[in-house]
C-alpha cells in the first residue's frame, strides 16, 4: 500500500514538472505517420480532407493535438477541409480545434487570399446520428446528410460543398478516436465507397489496429501522443514553425513517465530476485 | 408462448439481417434500413426511459431505506434533474425556452459539458497512468523464459517511444515497429480467427434457439 | 488564341469509353470506364456527358480529376437506355470522345463479391451444426479453462465472506456479440449466485443491455427456484458515458468491497481503471474478453482472464449442456480448416515469390 502511494506520488511529480517545464524533443516521425502525412501532401487539389473529431473530453489530451496538426497542415497545403463528429461530445472540441487553428493563420494573412475562409476552404458539418447515416450517407451525399451547417448555414449555399460532394471528392478521411469509430469508416464507407481511410488512436489502444495498417484498410496512423509530436515535426520539417505544439511539449513529460516506468520494472524485478534468492 | 415468440423473432431478424447483407436489390435494401434506422431508434429511446427510470428509482430506494453511503444518492439525482432541467430550459448555448443568464454566465449544456465534463473525463482517462505504473511493478517479473521475452519487448516498444533514445539508436524505433507489426500483429490475427469462429458460433446458436442464456436460460 | 489553337491540337480525348450496369447493387447506377487521354498529365480533369434514349442532346452529369478512369452514374433510371460521352478538359477546351454503347441499370439479387463469404459460412455453420448433433449422441472432451472452473469458487468465497459479486457486462451495446455472450455468463453466474443466496450488483453502460439483463438474473432466480430473492434494484443502468461508468464501477468497488468481480464482454481503455482498482480493494477477478488491447491490462491486474474466444465458449462450459459443447468442437474444427488453409498459401506463395520468380 505504501510503495503504491510513493510510486503515485513519484509519477506525479515526473509528470508534472516536464510539463510545466517542457524540454526540448525532436521525435522522429514513423512509417505509420510518415504515410498518412505523405498521403494527404500528395492529395490531388480538386480532394479534400475530411476529419472527423471522433472523440471526447476524456482522451482530449492524447487526441486534440493530432486534429490541430491535421488542420494545420491542410490549411497550410491549402486542402479544402470539412469536419464532422460521430459523438456528440466530439462537438465543441472540433469547434476549439477550429477555432484555434483558424485564428492563428488568419492573424498571419496579409489578404483575403491568404485567409482562411469559412464555406471556402473549411466547414464544419457538426453531428448526425445514428452514425450509420452520415457514414453511408456521405457517400451519396454530404448536404443531403448535413442539410444544415454547425453554425446553421444551409449546406448547399457553401461553395466549398458544391465541389466537394460525397466521398468521391474526399481524398481522405482521418477519424481520430478513442474508440473504434475509426473501424466504422473502414467498414462502411470504405468498404460501400472505396474512400482512403487513416486513423488517430489512444496509445492504449492503437496496437489494435495495426493489422488494418498492414492491410492497407488504413492508409495511415497516429498512435497517442507521439503520433500526434510526430506529425507535428513533419508540418513543420515541410512548412516551417507553427504557434504550438502541443503534442511535442506534451511528450516531456511522457518520456520522463516512460523512463520511471522503465526504472520501476527494474527496481521490481531486482527485489524479486533478492526475494527469490532468500527463500 | 412466452419463449416461443422471442425465438422466432429473433430468427427472423437474424434472416432478415443476413438476407440483406447478401441481396442489394433495393426493395430489401430498404426494408433493412428502415429496420435499422428507424425502428432500432425507436427502441432506443424507450430503453433509456427505462434506464433513467432504473436511476431514479435504485437511488431513491436507496436514500428512502437509509443504505449504506445514501447520501451520495443526493448528488446523483440532484445531478441529473439539474442537467436535464438545464438542457431542457437553457438549451445548448444558452437560447433555449427560458433566458437563463447571470451576467456574461450562461446555464446551458455547453457550459456543464466545457467545465464538468471535460475535466471529469479528463481526470479519470489520467487514472490510467498511474494504474499503468503500478501495474507495471508489480506484474512485470521475469518469472519465466516467456516473461522474459515479454519484458524484453516491452522495453524495446518503451524506449522506442523516448525520442532523446530512439534518436541515440535510430534502429531501435524500426525495431519496435517490427514487434508491432510482426509478432504482434501475428498473434492478434491468430486470436482474432478464434474470435471469429466464436462470434459465428454464438450467432448461430442464438438464431436457432440452441443457445438461450440471453432468454435467462429457459 | 495561339494557345487555344496549341490545345486544341495537343488535347486527345479519351479511347473507349464503355458503360454497364453496376454490379452487385439495388440499381440506378452505371459505371463509365475509359482509356486515359494521352495527354492526361496536361488536363484539368474529365467531363461525363450523358444522354437518355429519351433525350436528345448529351448533359454533364459530372466531373473527375485527371488520372481517373471511371465514373459512376447513379442518377439513372432502371431499365433505360442511357448514351455517355466523356471529355478530356483543360481551361474552357473539351475534347469529346466518342459515344459510349447503350447501357441499362437494373438492381441485382445476389451480391457476387459475397459469395466467398456465404460459402465459408455455410462451411463453418455446417461443421458446427453437425458436431452440434453429435453432442447429443456421444460425451465431448473439452479442456479445463481455469477462470471458469474458478466461478464455483468464487462465488462461495463471496458466500463466506457475506460480501457481494459484482458483474460488469461490458461497455457494448446488445448488437455486439460479446455483450450477448457476457450476458449467457451472467446466465450462468446468477443462477450459482441464487443458489447461494449472495448478493449480486450489476451496473449496466447500455439501456437495452440493462434490460435484457435484469429479465436475464430475473430468469435464472426463478430457474433455480428462488424468485423470490431476486432483488431488481441489483441490476441498475449507471450511464453511457464511458469514464463515468468507469468511475460509477470504481465507487460501487470501493464502497461495496465485492469478493469477486466479473469483467465479461467488451472493453476499452477504462479496463485496467476498473480492474486495477478491484486488485486493490482484494476481490478475485474474472474477466473474460474479445478485446485483444485490453488483454494484457485484465491479465496483470486479475486472477483469471479468459482470451478471446474463450469468452464465447464460456456459456458451453458453465452450463455443461452437450448440445452447446458440440458447438466448441465445431469451432475447433473451423480453426483446424483455417491453420491448413493458411499453411498451404504460405507455403504457395513462397513457392510463387522464391522459386517462379
Amino acid at each position: 500500500m505504501v510503495s503504491r502511494r510513493i510510486i503515485y506520488l513519484i509519477l506525479t511529480l515526473v509528470i508534472l514538472i516536464p510539463l510545466l517545464r517542457p524540454f526540448k524533443l525532436k521525435p522522429l516521425p514513423m512509417k505509420p505517420v510518415e504515410n498518412l502525412f505523405y498521403y494527404i501532401n500528395n492529395m490531388p487539389k480538386d480532394k479534400a480532407l475530411l476529419i472527423s473529431v471522433d472523440y471526447s473530453p476524456d482522451t482530449e489530451a492524447e487526441l486534440h493535438p493530432m486534429t490541430i496538426a491535421l488542420l494545420k497542415h491542410a490549411f497550410y497545403k491549402r486542402i479544402k477541409v470539412g469536419v464532422l463528429t460521430l459523438t456528440l461530445l466530439g462537438l465543441g472540441l472540433a469547434e476549439d480545434a477550429l477555432r484555434t487553428v483558424v485564428k492563428e493563420f488568419n492573424e498571419r494573412a496579409k489578404t483575403r487570399e491568404d485567409s482562411i475562409i469559412y464555406g471556402r476552404d473549411y466547414v464544419f458539418l457538426g453531428w448526425q446520428t445514428p452514425p450509420l447515416v452520415p457514414l453511408l450517407g456521405m457517400g451519396e451525399s454530404i448536404t443531403k446528410v448535413f442539410p444544415v451547417d454547425y453554425y446553421g448555414n444551409r449546406t448547399d449555399t457553401l461553395p466549398l460543398l458544391q465541389q466537394i460532394k460525397n466521398y468521391r471528392d474526399v481524398g481522405i478521411v482521418v477519424s481520430i478516436s478513442g474508440s473504434a469509430i475509426p473501424m466504422w469508416y473502414v467498414t462502411y464507407a470504405q468498404t460501400t465507397f472505396g474512400v482512403k481511410v487513416g486513423a488517430g488512436f489512444t496509445a492504449v489502444s492503437a496496437a489494435d489496429y495495426y493489422p488494418y495498417l498492414n492491410s492497407g484498410q488504413l492508409t495511415g496512423l497516429l498512435a497517442g501522443m507521439r503520433g500526434g509530436a510526430e506529425y507535428e515535426e513533419l508540418v513543420e520539417k515541410h512548412f516551417g514553425k507553427t504557434k504550438r505544439r502541443k503534442a511535442t511539449e506534451a511528450m516531456s513529460s511522457q518520456t520522463t513517465a516512460h523512463i520511471m516506468i522503465i526504472i520501476l520494472i527494474i527496481i521490481g524485478n531486482i527485489i524479486y530476485f533478492k526475494q527469490r534468492r532468500r527463500k | 408462448m412466452k419463449v416461443r415468440f422471442p425465438l422466432i423473432l429473433c430468427l427472423l431478424m437474424g434472416i432478415i439481417g443476413m438476407v440483406a447483407y447478401y441481396i442489394p436489390h433495393r426493395i430489401v435494401q430498404n426494408f433493412d434500413n428502415e429496420l435499422r434506422n428507424t425502428a432500432l431508434r425507436i427502441i432506443f429511446a424507450f430503453s433509456l426511459v427505462l434506464g433513467v427510470g432504473s436511476i431514479i428509482r435504485h437511488h431513491w430506494e436507496k436514500i428512502k431505506r437509509k443504505r449504506e453511503f445514501w447520501e451520495y444518492s443526493y448528488v446523483t439525482l440532484i445531478s441529473l434533474f439539474l442537467t436535464a432541467f438545464i438542457g431542457l430550459f437553457g438549451g445548448i448555448d444558452g437560447k433555449g425556452l427560458i433566458k437563463m443568464q447571470i451576467g456574461k454566465f450562461s446555464f446551458d449544456i455547453h457550459t456543464i459539458y466545457v467545465n464538468m465534463a471535460i475535466p471529469l473525463g479528463a481526470t479519470m482517462f489520467s487514472l490510467l497512468a498511474y494504474f499503468m505504473a503500478s501495474a507495471a511493478y508489480r506484474a512485470f517479473r521475469a518469472r519465466n523464459f516467456e516473461a522474459i521475452l515479454l519484458l524484453i519487448a516491452a522495453f524495446i516498444v518503451m524506449l522506442a517511444s523516448v525520442p532523446p533514445v530512439a534518436r541515440l539508436i535510430p534502429k531501435l524505433p524500426y525495431i519496435s515497429e517490427w514487434i508491432l507489426d510482426v509478432p504482434n500483429t501475428a498473434a492478434k490475427r491468430g486470436m482474432l480467427f478464434g474470435i471469429t469462429l466464436g462470434v459465428l458460433s454464438t450467432s448461430l446458436k442464438i438464431l436457432l434457439g440452441i443457445e438461450r442464456g440471453w432468454l435467462g436460460g429457459k | 488564341m495561339f494557345l487555344f489553337f496549341l490545345f486544341t491540337f495537343v488535347i486527345e480525348p479519351p479511347k473507349n469509353v464503355k458503360a454497364f450496369d453496376n454490379p452487385n447493387d439495388g440499381g440506378n447506377k452505371i459505371l463509365i470506364t475509359w482509356e486515359i487521354s494521352p495527354s492526361d498529365s496536361i488536363l484539368d480533369g474529365y467531363e461525363i456527358l450523358r444522354r437518355s434514349e429519351k433525350e436528345e442532346c448529351f448533359y454533364k452529369i459530372g466531373f473527375v480529376g485527371q488520372g481517373r478512369n471511371s465514373f459512376l452514374d447513379e442518377k439513372t433510371e432502371d431499365k433505360i437506355n442511357y448514351y455517355y460521352q466523356v471529355a478530356s478538359v483543360k481551361d474552357t477546351i473539351k475534347v469529346l470522345s466518342a459515344i459510349s454503347n447503350p447501357a441499362q441499370s437494373y438492381p441485382q439479387w445476389f451480391h457476387r463479391g459475397k459469395l466467398i463469404i456465404l460459402l465459408t459460412f455455410f462451411v463453418f455453420g455446417f461443421l458446427i451444426l453437425y458436431f452440434i448433433k453429435r453432442a447429443r449422441k456421444i460425451e465431448l472432451f473439452i479442456r479445463r479453462i481455469a477462470g471458469l472452473s474458478a466461478v464455483e469458487e468464487a462465488v462461495g468465497r463471496a458466500t463466506e465472506m457475506g460480501k457481494p459479486v459484482l458483474f460488469v457486462p461490458g461497455l457494448t451495446g446488445m448488437s455486439d456479440v460479446a455483450t450477448i455472450a457476457a450476458l449467457n455468463i451472467l446466465s450462468e453466474v446468477a443462477k450459482k449466485i441464487a443458489q447461494y443466496d449472495v448478493k449480486l450488483i450489476v451496473p449496466n453502460n447500455d439501456p437495452i443491455v440493462y434490460t435484457v439483463a435484469r429479465e436475464i438474473v430475473k430468469e435464472a432466480y426463478t430457474s433455480v427456484g428462488r424468485p423470490d430473492a431476486f432483488n431488481p434494484d441489483s441490476v441498475f443502468y449507471l450511464t453511457d458515458s464511458q469514464f463515468a461508468y468507469a468511475a460509477g464501477v470504481d465507487g460501487i468497488m470501493v464502497r461495496e468491497k465485492p469478493a469477486t468481480n466479473f469483467f465479461c464482454g467488451y472493453f476499452y481503455a477504462e479496463s485496467l481503471i476498473l480492474a486495477e482498482t478491484g486488485a486493490q480493494t482484494g476481490a478475485i477477478q474474472i474477466a473474460a474478453t474479445d478485446s485483444i488491447t485490453q488483454l494484457p491490462f485484465f491479465i496483470v491486474a486479475c486472477d483469471y482472464t479468459l482470451i478471446g474466444e474463450e469468452l464465447y465458449a464460456a456459456s458451453a462450459y458453465l452450463s455443461k449442456e452437450p448440445i452447446l459443447l458440440g458447438s466448441l468442437k465445431g469451432q475447433d474444427y473451423g480453426k483446424l480448416l483455417i491453420i491448413i488453409a493458411l499453411i498451404l498459401l504460405s507455403v504457395s506463395s513462397l513457392i510463387f515469390n522464391f522459386i517462379i520468380k
